[in-house]
Parts: C-alpha cells; sequence; structure tokens
C-alpha cells in the first residue's frame, strides 16, 4: 500500500508538472489583442434588460455605429485621446450621416446618409435603418427603453411620455412612430424636435440610439418579438459598426473580428477578444506577463502598482468620474444647510486624493464633470478647515444624537473603504461620530432611487450620459415636481429649477452658461452634493498598445487602436 | 430497495416544492430593487415603472408566485419546466445554468478523485500506525490545509507558479484567449476536447484546471483524511478485525474487509462535502476566473436577479438531493441494516 501511495503521487507530481509546462500557448497574431475586464457583455440589446452594465455597452458600441459622433481632439499628456464637445456643428462628425442641416422654424434636421456602408451580414445602410430605428425606440418594447428616454431627452416629437401610459389603447397608438422621423428618400432623413434643443447632436452620439441593421433584425423577429429583442439580446445586434461578433460565450467570452467593410477602413486590430476575469489582480498579472493587452477597472492600488512596470503602461483622464457625498436634505442633521458646510470642510481632500487614489485624481470644484460643456468654477468652494467646521457645527446647534451611517457600495469596498475610514477619521475630528455602513449594490440602488432615504453616503458612479451641464442638471437637482429624474438626495431649490427651465430652450449659448454658472453656484453654496473629488478613469495595457482614447461611457472603442505586437 | 427508494423520492418532492417557494417568498423580502440596476441611475421614473410592470414587480407576491410556477400567456412555468428568463441578460436561466453546471461539476469531480487518491491511502496508513512520524505530518496537513480559506490558497499558487515561476497559464479562464473553444456538447472542456478530437485544447484545458483542482484538492482532502483516519482507528479495534488478524487472514484481505466496514462515514462526508461544494466552489471558480455555478450565484444574488436565483437554488437542491439519495442507496448497500432505519 505504501509503494502504491509513494508511486501515485510521483506520477501525479510528474503528470502536473509536465502538463503545466507544456508549451500549448495559443500565441495572438499581429493585430489581435486581449481585453480583460470584471465582465463581459451580457446582452447587447440597448433596450434590452442589460444596457445599464459598463461591459454590455462596450458591446454594443463596438459593434453599432452612430449618426453622428464628436470629433476628436489632441490627445492630453498621458496619450489618451480626447473628444471635442460642445453642440456647435463643429463639435461633430457625419458617421453614418454624412451632413445635416438644421431647420429654426420647424425645429427640423435633415441628415443626408451615407451611401455604400455595409454591415457585418452585408446588408446595406439606407433611411429604412434610421427610421427603424427610431419606430423600435418609440416602441418601448424593450426591458428598458433607453432609445425612448434618448429621444425623449432630445425633445424628438412626440417622443413623449404617453407611450408609457397606463391607458394601453391610447399608449399603443403613442407607440407608433408619425412624421416625426420621416424617410425622404433612401438616403435622406428627417427627424422632427417638438421645441429647440442642444441636447439632440451630443444624444445621438450615445450608445443607446446606435443605427440597426434593419434587415437582418426583421429577418430575426419572431410574431411574439416583433422588434427582435431577444435575437438583438442575446445572440447578435446587427448594424454597421466597426467590428462583427465572432463568438459570445455569456458569462466568459466575447470575441469579435474586424468589419472588412467598415466605411471608415477595416480596423488596424482584426480581432479582440474580451474576457470576463473578475479578480482584477489576475487581470494585473496578466497584462505584466504579457498575456493581455489591455486592462479594465483595478483598483487605484494596483494600477500605481505597475506604473512603471516594464512592458506596461497605465494612463488616463479626468474623464466624468467623480466622488461625492450625498447628505439627503430631508434627514437630520443635514436638512441644516451649515452642517453640509461643516462637513466639506471638514474633509482632508489632500490626504483622500493620496491614500485613497495614489495621486490620481484632483479636488473637485463643482457637481459637474469639468470636461462637460457648460461647466463652470462656482465662487462657493469649500477647502479643508476644521476650526470653520466647528464654527458652523456650533451656529448649527449640533448635537450628538449617536452615530450616523455612512452608506457606500459594498461591491467597491476595495477601493472605498479607505476613504469612507478617512472620512470617518475626518468627521471625529470635528465630532461628528460616523459608522461604515456598506450595501449590496441592489440595495443601495432601492435607497438611492427608490426610497431616496439614504442619510449620508458616498458614491462614485454617478456619470451622466449626456454630456451637457444642463442634463447633468435635470438628472441631479432639478425638484422632482419639476421634472427632475434622479434627485436622490431630496434637494429642492426654486432657484434651480427657474434656472433650469430658461436653459432648456435657451439658444444663445453665453446666455445659456452664464444660467448654468448660476445653477452651480446655488448647488455649491446650497451643498446639494458635496464633491469630493474628480478622478482618473485609467486603463493599464501592453506598451506596444497605442490609440487610446477615452469616451463619455468609458467604454474603449477597439477601432481607435493600434497593436504593434 | 425499490420501496427504499421510492420512499425517499417522495420525501425529495416535498423537500424541492416547500424549498422553491420559500426562496420565492424570500427574495421578495428582502430590501433591495432589482429595477435601479436594470434601468441604470440615468432613468427617468417613467422608464423605471415600465420596467417594474415589465418584471411582473408591481403584482402582489402571490400573483407573482402563480405566474412563476404556472405561466402567463404563452410562456410556460415552472411547472412546465420552465426555469424563467435571467432578468440580467434575457438569456433563458435554464441556458445560463447549463453552460456554468458543467464547469463546476468538472471542476469539483476532478477535486474529488485527487482528492481521495491523496486522503484514502494516508487515512489508513495513519490509522495502521498512530503517532508515528506520518502520522503527525498528515495531523499537520490537516491543520494546515485548514488554517486558511482555499481562495488564499488559490492566490498563492497563482502568484508561485504562474506569477513567479511561469509555469502555470494565466488564471484568465478555462482555455488560453487565443485558442478557439472545442464545439460545446457536454460543457466539460476535458470532454468536450476529446469528443472533438481537439488534443491542443485538451491539453490546455488540463493545464489550465490544474491549479484550480490543486487547490480544492488540497483543502478538501484535509477533512477527508481525518475521516478515514478516525473510521479506520475505530474499525481496526473492533472484534471482527481482531478476530481476522489473530485467525491469521492476510493482511490485504484483512484491510479491504476494514476499508468497507470504515467507509461509511467517509462516503458519507464526502457526498455532504460535494453538495456543498456546488455552490461553495464560488472562490476558487472566481480566482481562476472560470465562471461556474457558484460564480453565477453569487453574480445573481449581487443583482437581485429573481429568475436566476431561484433557478440556481432550485438546481442545486435537486442535485443535492439526487447526491444524498445515491448515498443513502449505497450506505444500504454497504451496510444492509441501513435499509431497514
Amino acid at each position: 500500500m505504501r509503494r502504491l501511495s509513494i508511486l501515485a503521487g510521483a506520477t501525479a507530481v510528474l503528470a502536473a508538472s509536465a502538463v503545466l509546462t507544456a508549451p500549448t500557448r495559443a500565441a495572438a497574431a499581429a493585430g489581435e489583442i486581449t481585453v480583460l475586464a470584471e465582465d463581459i457583455p451580457a446582452g447587447l440589446d440597448y433596450d434590452g434588460p442589460s444596457a445599464a452594465i459598463p461591459t454590455s455597452q462596450t458591446g454594443m458600441v463596438n459593434l453599432m455605429e452612430p449618426l453622428v459622433y464628436y470629433k476628436t481632439k489632441p490627445a492630453n499628456s498621458e496619450g489618451i485621446g480626447l473628444l471635442s464637445f460642445g453642440f456647435a456643428d463643429a463639435n461633430f462628425e457625419g458617421r453614418l450621416a454624412e451632413s445635416w442641416t438644421y431647420d429654426p422654424k420647424t425645429f427640423t434636421w435633415t441628415f443626408k446618409l451615407r451611401k455604400g456602408v455595409k454591415g457585418c451580414g452585408g446588408a446595406t445602410f439606407n433611411a429604412d435603418d434610421v427610421v427603424y430605428t427610431f419606430a423600435r425606440a418609440k416602441s418601448v418594447s424593450g426591458a428598458a427603453p433607453i432609445g425612448w428616454f434618448l429621444s425623449n431627452v432630445a425633445s424628438i416629437a412626440n417622443f413623449t411620455p404617453d407611450v408609457l401610459g397606463a391607458d394601453k389603447a391610447k399608449a399603443a397608438e403613442a407607440q407608433k412612430l408619425g412624421d416625426e422621423v420621416k424617410k425622404i428618400d433612401d438616403f435622406t432623413v428627417a427627424i422632427k424636435q417638438s421645441a429647440p434643443n442642444k441636447l439632440f447632436l451630443p444624444v445621438l452620439t450615445i450608445f443607446g440610439l446606435g443605427i440597426f441593421d434593419k434587415e437582418t433584425m426583421e429577418k430575426n423577429k419572431t410574431a411574439t418579438d416583433p422588434w427582435s429583442h431577444e435575437f438583438a439580446n442575446n445572440t447578435n445586434v446587427p448594424s454597421f459598426g466597426p467590428y462583427c461578433l465572432d463568438k459570445w460565450t455569456k458569462n466568459s467570452e466575447f470575441v469579435v473580428k474586424g468589419n472588412t467593410d467598415y466605411y471608415r477602413g477595416a480596423p488596424k486590430v482584426t480581432r479582440v477578444v474580451y474576457r470576463k476575469v473578475p479578480q482584477s489582480s489576475n487581470r494585473l498579472a496578466a497584462v505584466q506577463r504579457g498575456e493581455a493587452q489591455l486592462v479594465e477597472r483595478l483598483t487605484p492600488k494596483e494600477f500605481d502598482s505597475v506604473r512603471k512596470a516594464k512592458g506596461v503602461k497605465v494612463a488616463g483622464v479626468i474623464g466624468n468620474e467623480n466622488l461625492f457625498v450625498h447628505m439627503n436634505f430631508k434627514t437630520p442633521p443635514f436638512d441644516n444647510v451649515k452642517v453640509r458646510q461643516a462637513v466639506a470642510y471638514a474633509l482632508d481632500y489632500k490626504k483622500i486624493i493620496a491614500n485613497g487614489y495614489f495621486g490620481q485624481a484632483t479636488k473637485s470644484k463643482g457637481p459637474i464633470p469639468s470636461s462637460y460643456p457648460g461647466f463652470s468654477v462656482s465662487k462657493n468652494q469649500y477647502d479643508t478647515n476644521i476650526e470653520k467646521a466647528k464654527t458652523l457645527l456650533k451656529e448649527a446647534g449640533y448635537k450628538d444624537k449617536g452615530d450616523i451611517l455612512l452608506s457606500y457600495v459594498s461591491e467597491k469596498q476595495s477601493i472605498l473603504l479607505p476613504i469612507a475610514t478617512q472620512i470617518k477619521a475626518d468627521l471625529a475630528k470635528v465630532g461628528i461620530k460616523v459608522k461604515l455602513d456598506p450595501l449590496p449594490q441592489t440595495q443601495y440602488g432601492d435607497r438611492q432611487l427608490v426610497k431616496k432615504d439614504l442619510q449620508f453616503a458616498l458614491n462614485d458612479q454617478e456619470k451622466p450620459i449626456g454630456v451637457d451641464a444642463g442634463y447633468a442638471t435635470l438628472l441631479f437637482f432639478v425638484s422632482s415636481e419639476k421634472g427632475g429624474l434622479n434627485n436622490m438626495v431630496n434637494y429642492s431649490s426654486p432657484k434651480v429649477d427657474d434656472l433650469f427651465a430658461k436653459v432648456k430652450n435657451e439658444a444663445d449659448d453665453k446666455t445659456r452658461n452664464t444660467e448654468l454658472a448660476e445653477i452651480q453656484d446655488q448647488l455649491m453654496a446650497d451643498l446639494a452634493w458635496l464633491p469630493v473629488v474628480e478622478l482618473k478613469t485609467q486603463w493599464a495595457f501592453s506598451d506596444k498598445l497605442t490609440g487610446l482614447a477615452w469616451h463619455p461611457d468609458s467604454s474603449i472603442r477597439w477601432n481607435d487602436l493600434k497593436y504593434a505586437g | 430497495m425499490t420501496r427504499f427508494v421510492a420512499r425517499r423520492l417522495v420525501i425529495a418532492v416535498v423537500q424541492v416544492a416547500a424549498i422553491t417557494i420559500a426562496v420565492f417568498l424570500l427574495i421578495r423580502a428582502l430590501p433591495a430593487d432589482p429595477v435601479a440596476t436594470r434601468v441604470g441611475f440615468n432613468a427617468s421614473p417613467d422608464v423605471y415603472r415600465k420596467a417594474k410592470a415589465d418584471l411582473g414587480l408591481d403584482r402582489s407576491t402571490l400573483s407573482q408566485l402563480g405566474t412563476y410556477l404556472g405561466g402567463s400567456g404563452t410562456e410556460r412555468g415552472l411547472l412546465a419546466g420552465n426555469l424563467g428568463t435571467s432578468w440580467a441578460s434575457g438569456s433563458t436561466v435554464a441556458s445560463e445554468i447549463g453552460d456554468a453546471l458543467p464547469i463546476t461539476l468538472e471542476l469539483i469531480s476532478l477535486s474529488f478523485l485527487l482528492a481521495g487518491a491523496i486522503a484514502i491511502p494516508l487515512g489508513m496508513r495513519t490509522a495502521r500506525r498512530p503517532g508515528k512520524a506520518l502520522d503527525k505530518a498528515v495531523f499537520g496537513y490537516g491543520l494546515f490545509a485548514g488554517a486558511a480559506p482555499e481562495f488564499w490558497w488559490g492566490l498563492m499558487l497563482v502568484f508561485v507558479f504562474y506569477f513567479k515561476l511561469g509555469w502555470a497559464p494565466a488564471p484568465l479562464g478555462r482555455l488560453s484567449p487565443q485558442l478557439q473553444a472545442p464545439t460545446q456538447r457536454t460543457g466539460a472542456i476535458l470532454i468536450d476536447s476529446l469528443l472533438a478530437g481537439r488534443l491542443d485544447a485538451f491539453w490546455d484545458g488540463l493545464r489550465h484546471l490544474i491549479l484550480p483542482v490543486v487547490t480544492l484538492a488540497f483543502v478538501l482532502s484535509g477533512p477527508i483524511m481525518k475521516m478515514v483516519r478516525q473510521s479506520m482507528t475505530r474499525v481496526l479495534g473492533s472484534d471482527f478485525v481482531l478476530y481476522a488478524q489473530a485467525a491469521g487472514l492476510p493482511p490485504r484481505q484483512v484491510s479491504r474487509s476494514t476499508l468497507r466496514a470504515a467507509f461509511g462515514p467517509v462516503l458519507t462526508l464526502t457526498s455532504i462535502l460535494y453538495g456543498f461544494m456546488l455552490g461553495g466552489a464560488v472562490l476558487v471558480e472566481s480566482v481562476f476566473s472560470l465562471g461556474g455555478l457558484g460564480q453565477y450565484s453569487v453574480k445573481s444574488v449581487l443583482e437581485f436577479n429573481y429568475p436566476s436565483i431561484q433557478g440556481v437554488v432550485l438546481v442545486i437542491t435537486v442535485l443535492s438531493l439526487v447526491i444524498y439519495l445515491v448515498l443513502d442507496v449505497l450506505l444500504a448497500l454497504l451496510d444492509p441494516r441501513a435499509r431497514h432505519r
């Protein structure tokens, strides 16, 4: 028996060594890259159930093509490409639309469409694809109607909340596309707005209005699913983008190959393996050893650890990611502005930047991302000042009534815990006792979006998808009664509401920016949200990979890349 | 034996029904919101309301239970074999579990085989020679293996064998990223590779499985070894063994009889561990990016993806009951007295 055990053990060790060291690794061919992320696309239908998941958006933007997109501008000092944000025609370039005109009298945009564009399945692009895309959006037949929502935000005529009304007959009527999106000829489409709205062109750049290949979509419709949601979500999303889906194993791997017929030229990176690797430390190790060429969503500490590693580059951009402290206006003690201001003065921003983000962040100057059009530096700023914080608390009559819970998303513990701990220590210095309260994402979402009862929260996931200070204001700060979309701290300011009503339809850029600056001053005076830091969106990648550019959804467009491996 | 199995099956059906309904009701009582995750934090209240209605969450819990069990319109319910559609991906829960389950079964089955190959001979030997050097070493090994969670051992193995020595493949899944996977038939990468005649995929899959299997086997072999040693010690002191030895039976024959008598508790422990590992291998699956059932369960829970949670619990329940049924049958075969208890 003993000899048998020894023999079995030795054989197992030898076999394991032989198999482990056997050189079966399939080397990446030239132009092929492996990208690792914490997840891969869960679905590809932007009106489907997984459109809110960032990695699903990455899949969509690489397979689909928009009508227009932002022009590029020179890269930042770290080599990350940037976009030219704004509302003027000069900020945009035609993609599937070659050119466009706007008639201010009828609020109508006329798009001349590009000819000779081919999709992955060989379908040719024309006006029917555009009309189909908007008709599908208006049908609100998907799980989460993002296409309708964006069209509504852009004031496209008749894309009103009536489509979601309780009266089914009326809603069904409202869901039919009328003349608001009209085919003029095979390569001309007119889209009518109900009112002037500067967000029209920016909204067309968002993943949620990518153009479908109608021909392939309709081939895959069924009697119960006339808009092919099932097909788009689970099989493929046919469009005219730079990549074609090659293989997709949900929860594991998403492989694309370049669309050789892509109208802007076949992609330089010809094949991308986008693989799910949940452990960030494994993603880090893989890029260090050259097994992956690009990795996403490491912790700040991990990014810092490979900043000087051989063969690896870390670069990023201050884009639209921010860290905020939310204080609920309906919950004492934060219903008192002096307490909110005391918290703002108590925080040690330098330590948060140094210890939480390893220097890859800057102190926020306002609640709107500084890269967005309409952002202005508010005159109301809060730098660390412990004495001032104590004075304000005294003036507010603040009394310790036990620990205040500081909530944050537990799945982000590795990033947020050191910062929450720092905040707890900072507030203890002025006499505010805090207890950390990590909550699962779904519970946090429920408390934030539905119940709106989080008393005190640390939040780094609010990112307005519309690149505009006005949109961010509507999304987060306009009161619910005046149409605010997601006013999670129950903030209500008649001044902000009134100013936003003017901003909404203001045609003159200068006046609009002045009004937006006034809004931002008021938000900072009230501390609607306490902006803590703007943090870098970062990536770690092979030093042979170039061309990375930042887009507002933080999804890398693989077509931007070149790989000299 | 037939009556014995039939009785067990009836009890299993009642257990599955009770667990299914309990899980359905309990997850709806939790303070979380699956709709917010689905529509995203940029969504308007109108979009939110529509998504909530589409999921049926605006209806009473009993009405939702009725739909889950009996279906609605053209969609079949659980009683017709439909586990539902994932709220996170839109795929059917059955297909998602069908992808994840074979990965876990392959991982844990190989781990148990390796753990058994190590633990049973060592446990038997140490029982026969208590207090000797090997016994002390095995005791130390048991403590060592159980002293840290399996994901820690996994990370250590990755650090040493992949990152430092470069012997092991990157922990990026079941195959190297640029290697084409074989056609999926069973979902188990080794079997599918062989069925497809893809030896390159077989070796690559095997290389990717070695570290996770060794990690799990390392942790699992500790308790199995202890149980083998304990049972063998007890049986070795029993009258029939002493008599067999006194009668001069060859040691191999005595060992065989001893092992059969000692095997019951070992089998019970192994079966319980196997059932537990169906969902409990999650950390190893996560460390090695394997994407098995454990990872799928955790993801479903974090997303509050009710149909997926219900599906996973149901499948694990059924599999556990099957394992216990097989265990009962094996125990009854090993010890006929068990049939009459």
